[in-house]
């Protein structure tokens, strides 16, 4: 069961390009497989996200692999297998829901119950309505709906064929927050009722972390990691997937130094930068990057210079401070390496700091949330 | 003087009515391929089918009869098989006005299917059905401002149609003579009376014809 996806999308600048053998303008390279999950698809715009939906939907064509939902081949070149939209039995929801503007809410929904008697359509509509919180609305034209309620009418549109796998296009991109938010649980208990695989775009770190059971990370068309949302905010494989998932310090280009097999772990040094994390099958002599979240940046002290020597603690200066509202960020430059170190911490504990611009303070790196790639 | 206007006005609607149902099916038709298919040579296509709106009528009324006479390409294997020509008869104005008001029904459509979200289409396949269906139930009625203007258009165009009906269906009182044929060969034989009369008919006809639709229109919601 599940999602087992893996295939090559060409686009080219012109359709002459591709006859006279010109590199294609994009190149998409789709490969994860999951189960029946929640599955947050993850990246930039432009990097892939919406053309593996519209691959897996059938409404794009892919020029090679294979494509298995639930055991299902929807595609696959070698077989010539090429299933039809019409038959993929999925529910798709568009970014900007496509609701039929001339029907109402009810028919609306109804609209992919071809073939069943009306009386099991009604009960059905019903059922649907019920489901997402939107009786009552039923005789409504979408252009009578708000956003959320449109949404909810979309994903109810979609839901009620009895899809084998649902899909959705940044469904909440034009929602506000607390809308998205009741939506967010929606989904996810919807996910869980239903046991369907349910493919889900955002480009927003906050929705990719608390919704997914699995987050599939893309960048400029290739697949760089998949896995929880743990895995892949804490230790990310590679710097494209760090840079996306917020991962603000990023330092490269270290060298491995011997295990410390006393306490487990490894240095790694880049001129007279050391910091020791904990040990990750890293090689001796290896050059990797590493990163840190700028919330497992701890503050330790103001205006004191002792215990430099104990690991992972460095003397930085305020450089400046940024408020986000719920948290602060503080822009560190460690003094011996003239390098940026960014932190995060809450109003409350930034409030008992009284840090100002220009003070210099002991910052420590947690060697557990350090990641190596 | 009573039929000197009864037949033109009567004649006149049957050929603009004949001819704008041909030219709203086939429209239709050649409108969705030209919106939503791409082929090859789909810009001769395109060129082909405008290139009535830019002639001069009387070119179009030559080829038509070069076309369509005893001895054209299609008019004499009609008159082989039937012995029957097309020329000088009402069925000849019908394809004049056919001819000449495609194009304004082509391009108003083609551009309305073209406003239509292909997401609304997408969203039709994923929920099953197919293109067809898809085509009738969901772009058609989303496109229908577009095509009613069209239809409008190509009937108003069809009405006022001179030129080629001329050349191709010529002015038999009694048989072809259309409201404006007739508005010129009365102006020519001097009877200025029967003239206001079938021009006063025909600026009423086709402000009414527009005056409804744009009426109707407003009342569609979407």
């Amino acid at each position: 069961m599940g999602i087992k996806v893996d295939f090559r999308k060409r686009y080219y600048r012109k359709k002459s390009d591709k006859k006279k053998g010109i590199e294609p303008a994009f190149l998409l390279d789709a490969k994860f497989e999951v189960g029946n999950e929640l599955v947050v698809l993850f990246g930039r715009s432009g990097s892939g996200k919406t053309t593996t939906l519209q691959c897996i939907s059938g409404l794009l064509e892919p020029n090679g692999g294979k494509i298995v939902v639930n055991d299902k081949v929807y595609f696959d070149c070698h077989q010539m297998i090429n299933l039809p939209v019409q038959q993929r039995s999925l529910g798709y929801v568009f970014q900007n829901y496509a609701l039929f503007p001339h029907m109402d809410v009810k028919k609306n929904i109804a609209y992919g119950l071809k073939g069943w008697s009306e009386e099991d359509r009604d009960k059905r509509v019903l059922e649907m309505l019920q489901l997402l919180h939107i009786e009552g609305l039923e005789d409504n034209y979408p252009s009578q709906l708000s956003g959320g309620q449109k949404q909810r009418v979309a994903l109810a549109r979609a839901l009620a064929p009895k899809p084998d796998i649902l899909l959705l296009d940044e469904p909440f991109s034009a929602l506000d927050m607390i809308v998205r938010m009741k939506l967010r649980e929606k989904i996810k208990q919807i996910q869980r009722e239903l046991g369907i695989p349910v493919l889900f775009i955002t480009h927003n770190h906050v929705e990719a972390f608390t919704i997914a059971d699995k987050v599939v990370i893309f960048h400029e068309g290739r697949v760089q990691q998949t896995g929880t949302p743990e895995d892949v905010f804490y230790y990310p494989q590679n710097s494209h997937v760090a840079e996306l998932v917020g991962m603000t310090n990023i330092f490269e280009d270290a060298i491995v130094g011997n295990e410390d097999t006393a306490t487990g772990t490894v240095l790694l040094l880049k001129d007279t930068l050391h910091v020791s994390v904990m040990q990750q099958k890293l090689k001796a002599g290896a050059k990797v990057a590493w990163g840190i979240r700028p919330e497992n940046v701890h503050i330790l002290s103001v205006k004191d210079g002792t215990g430099t020597q104990e690991e992972n603690v460095f003397r930085a200066s305020v450089k400046s401070i940024v408020n986000k509202g719920a948290s602060k960020l503080i822009y560190f430059d460690i003094e011996q390496h003239h390098t940026l170190l960014i932190a995060e911490t809450s109003n409350q504990s930034f409030e008992e700091m009284r840090l100002e611009t220009g003070d210099v303070c002991m910052v420590k790196l947690d060697k557990h949330k350090i990641a190596v790639f | 003087m009573q039929s000197q206007i009864w037949f033109p006005l009567v004649i006149t609607l049957k050929i603009s009515i004949i001819s704008t149902i041909l030219v709203a099916t086939l429209g239709l038709i050649i409108s969705y391929i030209l919106a939503r298919r791409d082929f090859r040579g789909k810009w001769l296509a395109e060129i082909l089918v405008t290139l009535p709106l830019v002639l001069p009528p009387t070119v179009t009324g030559y080829l038509l009869v070069v076309l369509l006479g005893k001895n054209g390409f299609l008019g004499n294997i009609l008159y082989n098989i039937t012995g029957w020509t097309i020329l000088f008869t009402w069925q000849a104005a019908v394809i004049a006005a056919f001819i000449v008001s495609i194009p304004l029904m082509v391009k108003t459509t083609t551009a309305a299917i073209e406003a239509v979200d292909r997401d609304f289409e997408y969203a039709a396949f994923t929920l099953g059905r197919k293109e067809l269906e898809t085509a009738l139930f969901i772009t058609l009625p989303l496109a229908k401002k577009g095509i009613l203007a069209g239809i409008v258009l190509s009937f108003a165009r069809a009405v006022g149609e001179f030129g080629a009906t001329l050349m191709i269906a010529g002015n038999i009182p009694g048989r072809t003579n259309t409201m404006a044929i007739s508005i010129y060969s009365s102006f020519q034989a001097g009877n200025n009376e029967l003239a206001n009369m079938l021009v006063i008919i025909l600026v009423a006809m086709s402000f009414l014809s527009m005056a409804v639709t744009a009426k109707l229109v407003d009342r569609w919601r979407i």
